[in-house]
């Protein structure tokens, strides 16, 4: 079974999302981030950086971050973690945060783009639909899941290192843990399942 | 009056949450993991965001606490998960979501809220919960200033604590979200400035 570690930042959104009932038995380690120094990575097959963990914590760790990748490891970077600035290859374009696009008449404009993943076997795209706050420009080899924006909002790479990076700017965890947007939910519901059961780590 | 220090939010918060500036006169505000290496007694009143890491901010509670009875105010935003001060109990939230529970009812005239329809939070842009889903339960003493539905349930509560200093609890997003709007919520930036940045004397309210 996949060993699944997440990081906890102390607020109120982790504490629902990684300790509560729903989920907490998805989870084999939960870690303090201002701890992640102390822990052997490669005791994970997935270390999950959860959504809005500060990225001044994760900085300083970016060579263990890369050690763990370089061994096999899998890194999950949730929305506004800044993985631009702690995992290896990652290209962010930051956007202005449309929040209010099922007002005004519109759509969220997200596309499926590779619907062969075995994601999209747990997760809809409606599932994923609520807002994100910029988009990635994925490596040459990549597999972007989802694209928005003019790039892609949730992507997988097993190109860059020899481990895999799942990056993405949706943010489930801050709203399911505020008990806001039951898309974030859905999605949750469908994305921890699929890491712990379906993704194959290169460990 | 006392200045304001305002707790930035953790940096992964992102780039989507209000800012103070340009609202508020005579504040300060500080990195958040710095919080431990202030001098708290040169402030009358410490704002926290909700985007808290509460553990952080439990491990210095001592500190906080010395503030408080030494006068000083806390205004805290969010919902309570970690342990932190015996004045904080955890979360509760609303038994289901709808209109007639998210609606927000004042329970307590207060200066925070003077001049504030409860109807500018209730609705954002017609929209309902933003301002609160469920409650952080008072200690026996505070005064609720605010309820949620038909339960009244109390996402705005100030405490006088008998060792000294104030809290004003709001369990949703920060109240600072407010600061400009084109409705009467944007009273709240202000009023809540000159509240907690006044002396700690007399009634808490």
């Amino acid at each position: 079974m996949t060993r699944l570690a997440a990081l906890d930042s102390g607020t109120y959104y982790h504490h629902r999302t990684l300790y509560e009932e729903r989920y907490r038995h998805f989870f084999d380690a939960v870690i303090y981030a201002r701890q992640l120094g102390e822990v052997r990575l490669e005791d994970y097959d997935i270390l999950l950086v959860s959504c809005r963990t500060d990225p001044s914590l994760l900085r300083p760790h970016h060579e263990k971050i890369a050690q763990y990748l370089a061994a096999g490891g899998t890194a999950v970077a949730m929305g506004s973690t800044g993985p631009h600035q702690w995992l290896p290859g990652v290209i962010w374009h930051d956007r202005p945060t449309n929040f209010w696009w099922w007002k005004e008449g519109g759509s969220l404009g997200l596309q499926c783009v590779d619907s062969d993943h075995p994601l999209f076997g747990r997760v809809t795209l409606q599932d994923a639909t609520w807002h994100y706050h910029g988009f990635f420009d994925p490596p040459q080899g990549a597999r972007t899941l989802i694209a928005a924006g003019g790039g892609a909002i949730l992507y997988e790479d097993r190109v860059t290192t020899p481990g895999c990076m799942i990056v993405t700017s949706l943010d489930p965890m801050y709203h399911h843990g505020s008990y806001f947007m039951p898309a974030t939910t859905r999605f949750l519901d469908g994305f921890l399942p699929y890491l712990k059961t379906d993704h194959r780590p290169r460990l | 009056m006392g200045r304001c220090l305002f707790l930035k939010p953790i940096k992964g918060a992102g780039g989507d949450l209000p800012d103070i500036g340009g609202f508020v006169e005579d504040a300060e505000q500080i990195d958040h993991y710095r919080l431990h290496e202030i001098t708290l007694r040169d402030y009358a009143a410490l704002l926290l965001p909700a985007h808290l890491d509460q553990r952080y901010f439990g491990s210095i509670a001592a500190g906080i606490t010395t503030f408080l009875d030494g006068g000083g105010t806390l205004v805290f935003n969010g919902h309570v998960a970690w342990p932190m001060l015996p004045e904080f109990n955890p979360f509760v939230p609303l038994p289901r979501v709808n209109l007639e529970q998210l609606q927000v009812h004042r329970l307590t005239a207060h200066p925070v809220f003077e001049g504030v329809d409860m109807q500018d939070l209730t609705f954002r842009r017609g929209v309902a919960g933003f301002y609160a889903r469920g409650h952080n339960p008072p200690p026996e003493g505070a005064i609720p200033v605010t309820g949620l539905g038909p339960a009244r349930a109390p996402c705005d509560w100030v405490y006088r604590r008998p060792a000294g200093g104030r809290i004003f609890m709001h369990a949703g997003n920060d109240l600072w979200m407010y600061a400009g709007d084109a409705c009467s919520a944007a009273r709240i930036v202000p009023q809540l400035c000159d509240w907690a940045g006044g002396a700690a004397e007399g009634d808490c309210l």
